[in-house]
């Protein structure tokens, strides 16, 4: 290839890092799988809220649901609420369903379903930031004196914020510290232990939210888990008086409540933040709200077209179209792989074909005749077609007439096998359409005239060689994870068109001219 | 694989020229594809060989339509043999020899098959209609004088006529064949229908030895002579009149298919701007190699700023690629 210019060799950058850099950005910015077969979970959270009402009353029922954006993309959500109205609140952190109905007496049922995928989420970090300074809560007497202790403790022997509040995690848990018995007042619950540990961490002027998260895995009954966390800047000591420091660039820190562990489990799903419940009914009493999580394999291209987020994808894809568009629209994108490997048997190969696109219209013509079929009626009708060619030969008829006689009598030949193969119980008898119908006789025609000129030996090298390329590219054309791949990423033609570029100035041997040349190196 | 590669290697070292080769430096760097019709329009090569006086087999007469084919015996007029081709055919398809008249409306082939009037006009009909021309398109048929072959080629040739071929990159003559028709080409001279080309010493017109499809010989299948160590006679009007077709086509890479008559000696049959690449077997020489050493030698030229005449063309390549001098 040293004789590429570089005019050339621009041409053939810029095709091939425009066709990479299309690709790269489906894979690794819209993650878009690579193959139809690949599969990712699809999780399918049902939360149920139950609660009675006495007599008949208003209700009003307000449900925390999962926000958007977070490691997880929402892919289909479903209210289920027979009689209800339903209302979208906004919250900086959280967004809330409220269910409102005028008069309702009795047990009450809510759904919320929500379907979840790891593929095709943003995984922007919720971009809302946090406090970085709080006032203290106010204490007094005893209680005063052991929070005063403890962050006195604390402080020693931590460094800065995040350290600050893992070793107050630490200190708060430790059951011999008595300090800490004196504040829980023998409440050992996960919530009691979170309320003091926002009242120690106050009086360092350290914020924290409380976060609830639900694990999934699949379970029937599943309870929400309770973090911490709080904005942090990095860096930052822990001698947090100058409150003018809010809003830098920070970033939001977890902690397990209850051994000071930092970060987030990817199983963990953020239901809402804060310390108020996740349901308020009013005018309800016994309310219980219960988790049932599943999980479904989809395939990830079925992911895309079902996720929300996944849509920028679909949208812009050929997947948007009508599906038998969408089938002409797959058979016309494998077209050029047909190409490709005549391109390849023929320059780089060195196999004589009739024509030079002629096999790619033979393999098409395959695709709906089935390989075996094809190439049996293709040798049928050929065989027919220049025996019939011969015997004209004796009646010295002129060209064109003698053209359209073998064109009409193949045109009767494949009827004619079409309706025997149908009677003998080959389905496929019928397959033929006028397409390959027309394919054919094509072919047969220019093979004649290759008769006539070159003569049958040649006519029959050609036909093999034709039958070989076209069963070739027919297999390519057909191969199915390729056109899953070549209709999701159609910049692999702009790759393609690099490819072909680079080939327009072969100047190697071809395979077969090895052989040819071979006596010479004797 | 392995042994590809070497073969690969070697080839290369040889300077064989393969298909793409040929294509892309050759072909498309070399010849413009406007002056094509030039060569393969055989009348309009013709034309201007006359116009240039360089000797071509004399024009009878040219068929151009179906009414035309009427006119054949016109045409013919007292000529007893003659020769029919399609103006723009190739691989030498379509040609009919007529050696002798039999009758009144019946012919002799060379091989001494009987011809009815009624079977050439058909093979007219033929050629007009584009069954013999390049693209498929309507043609015109050729009527000329039969070349008569020098008796030197009778140990070596089977019936036919026997033809020169001659590569010329930019007006330098880089390789020269002799065809000769077998019994398997019926006496054709076209290598893929059986023919055997002859490698020929470009300084001399020495005969070297053969080629019979991509096989090396040494002796003539039909015949059983050995085809090397002849002298062609007249080989400087050959190599001249091969070298002066470059001006005559301003195509830079062309065969140039030559015969040499009993009477009229050396004559031009035809022009090929794709040009096969079996004469590389026949000669044991690769054409990339001797083409490289022609670029060159323009290269050269150029940089001084000269050209150089026919005579100046044809000593440089005597001295550069004869393998018997």
């Amino acid at each position: 290839m040293s004789s590429l210019t570089s005019h050339l060799k621009i041409m053939i950058a810029i095709f091939l890092a425009l066709g990479i850099a299309i690709i790269s950005y489906q894979v690794f910015i819209l993650k878009i799988p690579l193959t139809e077969s690949e599969v990712d979970n699809l999780w399918t959270i049902d939360a149920k809220i139950n609660f009675d009402v006495r007599g008949t009353k208003p209700v009003n029922v307000s449900f925390y649901i999962p926000p958007k954006g977070g490691d997880y993309a929402i892919s289909d959500e479903l209210f289920l609420a027979s009689g209800y109205g339903k209302n979208f609140i906004e919250q900086p952190f959280n967004r809330l369903v409220t269910w409102s109905a005028r008069e309702v007496s009795g047990e009450q049922t809510l759904f919320y379903r929500l379907n979840l995928t790891k593929r095709f989420s943003d995984e922007i970090e919720n971009s809302v930031k946090g406090e970085l300074w709080r006032a203290p809560i106010e204490v007094a007497g005893p209680e005063k004196e052991a929070v005063d202790r403890l962050v006195k403790e604390i402080r020693s022997k931590s460094a800065n914020v995040s350290t600050f509040i893992t070793t107050t995690i630490n200190t708060i848990n430790d059951p011999t510290n008595s300090d800490v018995k004196l504040l829980l007042h023998n409440n050992n619950s996960e919530e009691n232990k979170v309320k003091v540990i926002e009242l120690v961490l106050s009086q360092a002027y350290i914020p924290i939210q409380q976060v609830h998260t639900l694990q999934l895995n699949k379970s029937t009954n599943q309870s929400l888990n309770l973090w911490i966390r709080s904005y942090i800047e990095p860096n930052k000591t822990i001698d947090n008086r100058d409150s003018s420091l809010n809003g830098s660039k920070g970033n939001w820190f977890y902690f397990n409540p209850l051994n000071g562990n930092i970060g987030l489990p990817s199983d963990q799903v953020i239901w809402w933040i804060g310390s108020k419940n996740i349901v308020n009914v009013e005018n309800g009493t016994k309310t219980r709200v219960n988790f049932s999580i599943d999980k479904s394999e989809l395939t990830a291209i079925n992911l895309a077209k079902l996720t929300a987020e996944g849509s920028n994808f679909t949208e812009n894809s050929f997947y948007t179209l009508p599906i038998s568009t969408q089938l002409a629209y797959q058979i016309m994108l494998m077209i050029p792989f047909g190409v490709l490997i005549i391109l390849l048997l023929r320059n780089v190969v060195g196999i004589n074909t009739l024509g030079t696109f002629t096999p790619v219209l033979v393999a098409l013509a395959f695709r709906e005749t089935g390989l075996v079929f094809g190439i049996v009626f293709f040798s049928i009708i050929v065989f027919f077609g220049l025996l019939l060619r011969s015997y004209l030969e004796h009646l010295k008829l002129q060209m064109l007439p003698r053209l359209s006689i073998v064109l009409t009598f193949v045109v009767m030949l494949i009827i004619f096998v079409g309706l025997f193969s149908h009677k003998l119980g080959f389905e496929r008898g019928l397959s033929i359409s006028l397409f390959p119908m027309v394919i054919l006789t094509m072919t047969i025609e220019r093979l004649s005239i290759t008769w006539e000129e070159r003569g049958a030996n040649f006519a029959l090298k050609v036909a093999i060689g034709t039958l070989i390329t076209a069963s070739i590219a027919y297999g390519v054309m057909g191969y199915q994870p390729l056109i899953y791949f070549v209709f999701t990423f159609p910049a692999i033609l702009l790759i393609l068109v690099a490819f072909m570029l680079g080939m327009g100035r072969y100047r190697g041997y071809r395979l077969l001219e090895l052989f040819r040349f071979k006596a010479m190196l004797k | 694989m392995i042994s590809l590669i070497k073969t690969w290697q070697k080839l290369n070292e040889k300077g064989v020229m393969g298909i793409n080769q040929r294509n892309a430096d050759y072909i498309l760097k070399y010849n413009n594809r406007r002056n094509y019709p030039l060569v393969d329009d055989k009348i309009l090569t013709k034309e201007r060989a006359i116009k240039a006086g360089i000797s071509v087999p004399e024009l009878y007469g040219i068929i151009t339509t179906e009414h035309d084919i009427s006119q054949l015996n016109n045409i013919i007029k007292d000529h007893r043999d003659f020769v029919i081709k399609p103006a723009q055919g190739s691989g030498g398809d379509g040609i009919i020899v007529i050696a002798d008249r039999y009758d009144k409306d019946r012919y002799k082939t060379v091989s001494g098959r009987l011809l009815p009037q009624s079977e050439i006009e058909y093979q007219l009909s033929n050629i007009i209609t584009g069954l013999y021309s390049l693209g498929g398109m309507r043609d015109q048929a050729i009527i000329e004088y039969r070349v008569k072959p020098d008796p030197i080629f009778k140990s070596i040739s089977y019936e036919g006529v026997p033809d020169l071929r001659v590569i010329v990159l930019m007006g330098y003559p880089i390789m020269a064949m002799l065809r000769l028709p077998t019994r398997q080409s019926n006496g054709k001279a076209n290598l893929h229908q059986g023919a055997i080309g002859v490698g020929v010493d470009l300084a001399t017109g020495i005969t070297l030895n053969g080629s019979w499809f991509n096989e090396q010989i040494v002796r003539h299948p039909d015949t059983d002579n050995v085809v090397s160590n002849i002298q062609l006679p007249m080989w400087d009007k050959f190599i001249h009149l091969a070298t002066s077709c470059y001006e005559l086509v301003d195509l830079g890479y062309i065969g140039v298919d030559l015969v040499l008559d009993e009477t009229k000696g050396p004559l031009i049959l035809e022009l090929n701007a794709r040009p096969g690449l079996n004469i590389q077997i026949a000669n044991d020489v690769g054409l990339h190699k001797r083409a490289s050493v022609v670029e060159a030698h323009i290269a050269q030229l150029k940089r001084e700023g000269r050209k150089e005449s026919v005579e100046e063309r044809i000593a440089f390549s005597t001295k550069h690629f004869s393998i018997l001098r």
